[in-house]
């Protein structure tokens, strides 16, 4: 049990200190990590991320705390949550007392300057990722959604349609309205008791 | 007097605690969404931090790893009341998202085997998509300064994605080619002006 702990501890220790871009950044990191170290399946990763993205506060703090709780209940909680915090915070206060100047610099912007679009490629590639593990894209034989209108050519796989429809909708709404995530999720789970 | 001292002090911490609590119950959406209420909040009704300053510190707390909210309520509360300040910042910013969080998770694993939920989430794998996709865009829309930061995105997308290399050197390689890109431009530039 305290092995657990400290694992989960430190491995959300490590990515809070790489987690530049915030919440969605450690969602890919946590993808990544669940590929070597399988401590859950990425469904419930992803069931997780869902839930994490409906309640108030940080993505990223809600994830490692519903990730903590799902494998080792509230002690799982408290050391996924001091991990994904002190790091981050130990950081900030530096900061806050030494290096307020220094970020100023024209070094500190230019690394940032180069790190900042790398972080959007990681969470890009963790976007498409979900799609092809669940099915919506590129899907493998065996991961095909069964009752969804499959789109192929030449016997490859390229997208479901439904599942398309419902990204869109829910990124236009994000994107156009002040509609609340929490709101576009329900609705998605709405529409998958509808249409799957 | 010492006594004053103290309770005066455990006022200020308990403010603090109150205050970012208030801020965690409506920050639906995580962090750019909060930022403005931080600022009213933090710099008009409490005028802990000045106006001016809250702009260097969303840029500081957004550039740093970590949610930019908990990053802003970090450094506020140390500013505020040093360390201390610092961690009632933290806890009342996340305990009613945690607390939420804990209770929905609570209610979705009594519900999990039902075929219903396997359907609904079928709906909700893709509005997760979508929610990954807008906060990349969101990310990228401060992030990809001009073309240059178009190709390192691409080619980080391809390092994760195709090459499969893991996350952390990608990140550090990024910042090693805007540092290594910066110079050279200056370089350059300083060339041409002589």
């Amino acid at each position: 049990m305290l092995s657990t702990l400290l694992k989960l501890f430190l491995m959300f220790a490590k990515l809070s200190l790489f987690s530049f871009g915030g919440g969605y950044v450690v969602i890919s990191m946590l993808m990544k990590e669940l590929e070597t170290d399988k401590v859950i399946k990425l469904s419930e990763l992803i069931e997780i991320i869902a839930i994490a993205g409906m309640s108030p506060g940080p993505v990223a703090v809600n994830s490692a705390v519903g990730l903590g709780y799902k494998i080792a209940g509230l002690p799982g909680v408290l050391s996924c949550f001091l991990g994904i915090a002190i790091p981050c915070s130990i950081v900030v206060i530096l900061v806050a007392k030494f290096f307020f100047k220094m970020y100023e610099k024209p070094a500190t912007q230019a690394f940032l300057y180069g790190l900042m679009p790398v972080t959007v490629g990681i969470i890009l590639y963790s976007a498409a990722n979900i799609a092809i593990k669940n099915g919506i894209l590129l899907a493998q034989p065996g991961g095909i959604i069964a009752d969804g209108i499959n789109l192929a050519i030449k016997g490859v796989h390229l997208f479901e349609v439904k599942s398309i429809i419902i990204i869109v909708v829910s990124f236009l709404l994000l994107a156009k309205t002040r509609v609340h995530p929490v709101f576009i999720i329900l609705g998605a789970g709405i529409a998958g008791l509808l249409v799957f | 007097m010492e006594v004053k001292m103290q309770t005066k002090r455990l006022k200020l911490l308990a403010d603090i605690f109150f205050t970012f609590f208030k801020l965690g119950c409506v920050s639906f959406g995580g962090g750019f969404a909060m930022l403005s209420l931080i600022q009213r909040e933090v710099a008009e009704t409490k005028k802990w931090v000045h106006k001016d300053k809250m702009a260097g510190i969303f840029a500081v707390a957004g550039s740093l790893p970590g949610a930019i909210a908990l990053n802003t309520s970090v450094f506020v509360g140390y500013s505020v009341a040093g360390i201390p300040g610092s961690i009632a910042a933290i806890a009342g910013n996340l305990a009613p998202s945690i607390a939420v969080v804990l209770s929905l998770m609570a209610f979705y694993s009594r519900v999990s085997s039902s075929p219903l939920a396997a359907s609904a989430f079928k709906g909700i794998y893709p509005a997760v998509v979508g929610l990954i996709l807008y906060a990349a865009c969101k990310i990228g829309k401060t992030a990809l300064k001009d073309v240059t930061c178009v190709v390192i995105m691409l080619l980080a997308f391809i390092c994760v994605a195709v090459a499969n290399l893991p996350f952390v050197p990608v990140i550090l390689a990024g910042g090693a080619a805007g540092f290594a890109i910066s110079r050279i431009r200056s370089l350059y530039l300083s060339k041409k002006g002589r």
